[in-house]
């Protein structure tokens, strides 16, 4: 009996095939090199410049807007009284939102072992660390006295001007600048073997002498690779509770006041996943153009994207149970005040942004349930982007429909914002693709390493087809190509 | 259903729904253990029953407090044993396959759990302060404008309703996971992995939603004017945590009886320990996002959560709650040692799922004895008696099958898995 059943479980497990190559086109680990590294080391594309220019034009609104605003102060945003909080915070949250995804597919991913990630992850690392650039542009400029914007650091001085360590703001400044300086160690730590392969392509010597010093003296030995994948295990048990802390601490922002729509415990679990939820549809957005332009279309393929849908629709659809379950405890509540605040926010002065961000972040997102969706290019654009306008949406809602009719109705005002609000949020799209444009045009944008590591070449066994313990006789023949290093 | 696997007696249903299929099982995983397996724990579950039903003669405020601290506890732990399944036929989970029959023979468990809720069913009145009819009536002077207020959802006809529309959705899921998976054993039909992946992908969103407001239903309006949105969240965070303490044990148990040797290994052993000490700083962390915000709001409708637990004696078992619970425990597991010296996670095991009983009864428990802190015999009977049962017809269940899912595909992965 066990004998037969032993048989016709291998039979079954044998046909059993529902996972997907993560690597397609049949390339061979210098195929990777190849197909990575070009991109650093060719003749800057024109295409290129032409890119790089719409960015930093877009980088000059921003700073031409914070430069007026400096010399003005906050009276030329948008800001009145109730809504003492408008676009900078909503800005803030919404760009550390994107900054969530890198951090979570290079370590939370990595824990769980998730070999797919490491088609994405590098790119992903680099949108995080941008992303939180351009949110950490907002606390610092909205502070109003500009001069004074150090006081949130925890520095001593003459005036015995200590931070409100009872504030949450401060603890974001801790939180955030924590997150940044991890993610960006993470990112670099990973790098390293890739650009002692980017050193050792090197054909002038300047590029040699730079990527020589990035890749600090990496050769590849046996004992770099044991501390180097000590040191990312450790870095991933490191960023893994950031992931959460940061979001997590960014609602307490809200939370801990009493504002109604504000003040409600659910809100740190919700903003983690919705910070997810909007970080992955960034790097589907990126992933998409990026793959197409460079041709990485092997490395990043349909399966990832897939993947990548597949948590989007999982953390929308947890953001959009957070939405009703938030609904439901305001009614639930008896509370005056909350019931108030949902039912405004659905029909009041604000119902316009409140259904853009439910139809965006919950309905649109469920036609991911559908393979066939999950897997259109052109679908997936899109919905990506929605997503992305939906979570800037939410923040909105959040932020100017609990403050413009607070308590007092005397008070009750409509916020809008004036145009030097709407070009510095532009500006810091402008911020954000210049520094992305230049990690593309220097950095090598796939982990090279990490692929080559869950290719099937990597599995010792590779080469022994007959399954004797011995490289089979045609395999060892190295062609010049194969004999590059890495 | 395929010719192999049969039917029960539609009361033997209740217990497991399939005649056993153990004899088909690979020598390897079948269960070879006397009937004390099950008996001993049936017969602790009852003299504890027997116990409590004395509680219900005399004191039967205090005994429905404590048989719902009971029963919710292994209602956590099902709901725990449905997400953890579902989760792993999502994700194509490689390194569980060997463990996963643990939780699939425990999920079915919602209809018995229906059965034992009857006790509840009938100390409705005692446990639930909403259900005083004179709390709604506008006439009356014990009349609560707040409670009034939520009439329209905590009434004891929709509160009916509710529950059974949750059994009725576990129950559904779990029959479709723990029978495609048994009919795998024998029949290995291709189609099985993808069935089995799409009643998990129905079932996560259900679980979800049933989860969250059957802990909101069950626990939170035990105390009918407060609320937190984030209860849910935490009712699921202690039934997750709590599952893998759970797997670990019954598998360390099973092969100190001389089962699964070899085939479950220290390498599972510490991954299990990897999502206990996970989820355990994952309770952490949404108990003190809910203590946090509530205390530095400061609104007396919510902080009144708080206040009942932090005096009156109940400050103490709030500390002790806050010390095993999570600090404690964290520095232990937090070590790869604990992992995998099987002793140790052993202990650790109980431990966790002894903190997670206190959990639930340091919720339900000042409710009840709000102007002094005790803990009743009969919160340790009921325990005993409800959880006994309950792990009585789980290991009878798993004595009449295969021990793991010996025919998934998936199964020479997670023999030959290793952490690397």
């Amino acid at each position: 009996m066990s004998t037969a059943s032993t048989e016709k479980t291998l039979a079954y497990t044998a046909d059993f095939h529902d996972e997907a190559p993560l690597v397609t086109g049949d390339l061979t680990f210098h195929d990777i090199t190849e197909i990575v590294s070009v991109h650093t080391e060719k003749k800057t594309p024109l295409a290129w410049y032409g890119a790089f220019s719409l960015a930093l034009s877009g980088l000059m609104i921003m700073i031409i807007m914070i430069a007026y605003l400096f010399w003005n102060g906050t009276g030329v945003w948008g800001l009145n009284n109730p809504v003492g909080w408008g676009y900078a915070i909503v800005n803030f949250v919404f760009w550390v939102g994107i900054g969530h995804a890198g951090t979570l597919i290079s370590a939370i991913l990595f824990l769980f072992r998730q070999q797919w990630r490491t088609g994405i992850n590098r790119s992903a690392e680099a949108m995080t660390i941008f992303a939180v650039i351009c949110a950490l542009v907002f606390p610092g400029i909205h502070v109003g006295r500009i001069w004074a914007a150090y006081w949130m650091l925890p520095i001593p001085n003459q005036m015995d001007m200590w931070p409100q360590f009872k504030s949450p703001l401060l603890w974001d400044v801790f939180a955030v600048s924590t997150y940044f300086t991890v993610s960006l160690v993470f990112w670099y730590v990973g790098m390293i073997p890739d650009i002692a392969t980017l050193r050792d392509r090197a054909t002038s010597k300047i590029r040699r002498r730079v990527m020589g010093v990035l890749s600090m003296g990496w050769t590849g030995a046996n004992r770099h690779w044991r501390n180097y994948e000590k040191a990312y295990l450790l870095l991933a048990a490191l960023a893994t509770p950031l992931v959460l802390s940061v979001h997590s601490v960014v609602s307490f922002d809200f939370a801990v006041s009493i504002v109604p729509g504000w003040h409600t415990t659910i809100f740190p679990p919700y903003f983690v996943a919705g910070a997810i939820f909007s970080g992955f549809a960034m790097v589907v957005t990126l992933a998409i153009v990026a793959r197409h332009v460079y041709a990485v279309k092997n490395i990043v393929t349909i399966d990832h994207l897939e993947k990548m849908n597949i948590i989007i629709l999982l953390t929308g659809s947890i953001v959009g149970f957070a939405y009703i379950t938030e609904f439901f405890i305001a009614w639930y509540s008896g509370v005056q005040y909350e019931q108030y605040a949902f039912t405004n926010r659905m029909f009041g002065p604000y119902a316009w942004a409140y259904w853009t961000m439910m139809s965006c972040n919950l309905f649109f997102p469920q036609f991911f349930w559908i393979k066939k969706l999950r897997r259109s290019i052109p679908f997936m654009f899109v919905i990506s982007i929605l997503v992305n306008v939906g979570m800037w949406f939410e923040r909105f809602v959040i932020v100017v429909s609990s403050l413009h009719r607070d308590y007092l109705p005397s008070s009750w005002d409509y916020y809008t914002p004036t145009i030097v609000d709407i070009l510095t949020f532009v500006g810091t799209f402008g911020l954000f693709f210049t520094l992305y444009l230049l990690f593309l045009r220097f950095l090598p944008q796939v982990a090279m390493s990490e692929v080559k590591g869950v290719m099937p070449q990597a599995d010792p066994h590779f080469y022994d087809h007959a399954g004797d313990g011995h490289v089979a006789e045609h395999s060892v023949e190295v062609s010049p190509e194969n004999e590059q290093p890495n | 259903m395929s010719q192999t696997v049969k039917r029960s007696n539609p009361l033997m249903w209740l217990i497991d729904p399939l005649q056993p299929t153990a004899s088909q099982a690979d020598p390897v995983y079948r269960f070879k253990w006397s009937q004390m397996a099950w008996m001993l724990p049936l017969a602790i579950g009852i003299a504890g029953l027997v116990i409590s039903a004395v509680g219900w003669a005399t004191d039967s405020r205090q005994f429905f407090f404590s048989y719902l601290i009971g029963w919710s506890f292994c209602l956590s732990l099902a709901l725990g044993g449905y997400f953890f399944v579902i989760i792993q036929h999502l994700t194509k989970a490689r390194w569980s396959v060997v463990i996963r029959r643990i939780p699939e023979a425990l999920i079915w468990s919602f209809p018995l759990l229906a059965i034992l809720g009857i006790p509840i069913v009938l100390g409705m009145h005692d446990l639930y302060h909403w259900t005083h009819l004179e709390l709604i009536d506008p006439t009356s002077e014990f009349y609560d404008p707040v409670i009034a207020g939520k009439a329209s959802y905590l009434n004891t006809p929709f509160f009916f309703a509710r529950m059974a529309f949750y059994f009725l959705v576990w129950t559904w899921i779990s029959f479709k996971l723990y029978t495609l998976s048994l009919r795998q054993d024998v029949d290995p039909d291709p189609s099985i992995p993808k069935q089995q992946r799409k009643i998990s992908a129905i079932g996560l969103p259900l679980g979800a939603v049933t989860t969250a407001f059957g802990g909101m239903d069950l626990l939170m309006t035990l105390d009918p004017h407060w609320f937190s949105t984030i209860f849910g969240v935490y009712f699921f965070a202690g039934s997750f945590m709590s599952i893998m303490a759970v797997i670990a044990l019954v598998a360390m148990i099973l092969q100190r009886n001389g089962m699964l040797r070899g085939v479950i290994t220290t390498e599972h052993y510490q991954d299990l320990g990897k999502f206990l000490f996970g989820f355990m700083v994952f309770w952490a962390y949404i108990a003190f996002s809910q203590y946090m915000l509530i205390w530095y709001a400061n609104l007396p409708e919510e902080t009144i959560f708080y206040r009942h637990r932090l005096e009156h004696g109940w400050e103490v078992f709030s500390a002790i709650l806050l010390i095993f619970h999570f600090i404690i425990p964290f520095f232990i597991l937090v070590g790869r040692w604990a992992k995998r010296i099987l002793p140790v996670l052993a202990f650790m095991c109980v431990w966790m799922l002894v903190v997670h009983w206190f959990d639930i009864f340091w919720i339900v428990a000042p409710v009840l004895h709000g102007d002094h802190a005790m803990m009743s015999l009969y919160d340790v009977s009921a325990w005993l008696g409800v959880f006994g049962v309950f792990i009585g017809a789980f290991m009878y269940r798993l004595s009449r099958h295969a021990l793991v899912p010996q025919r998934d595909p998936r199964l020479h992965k997670s023999l030959s898995f290793t952490n690397t």
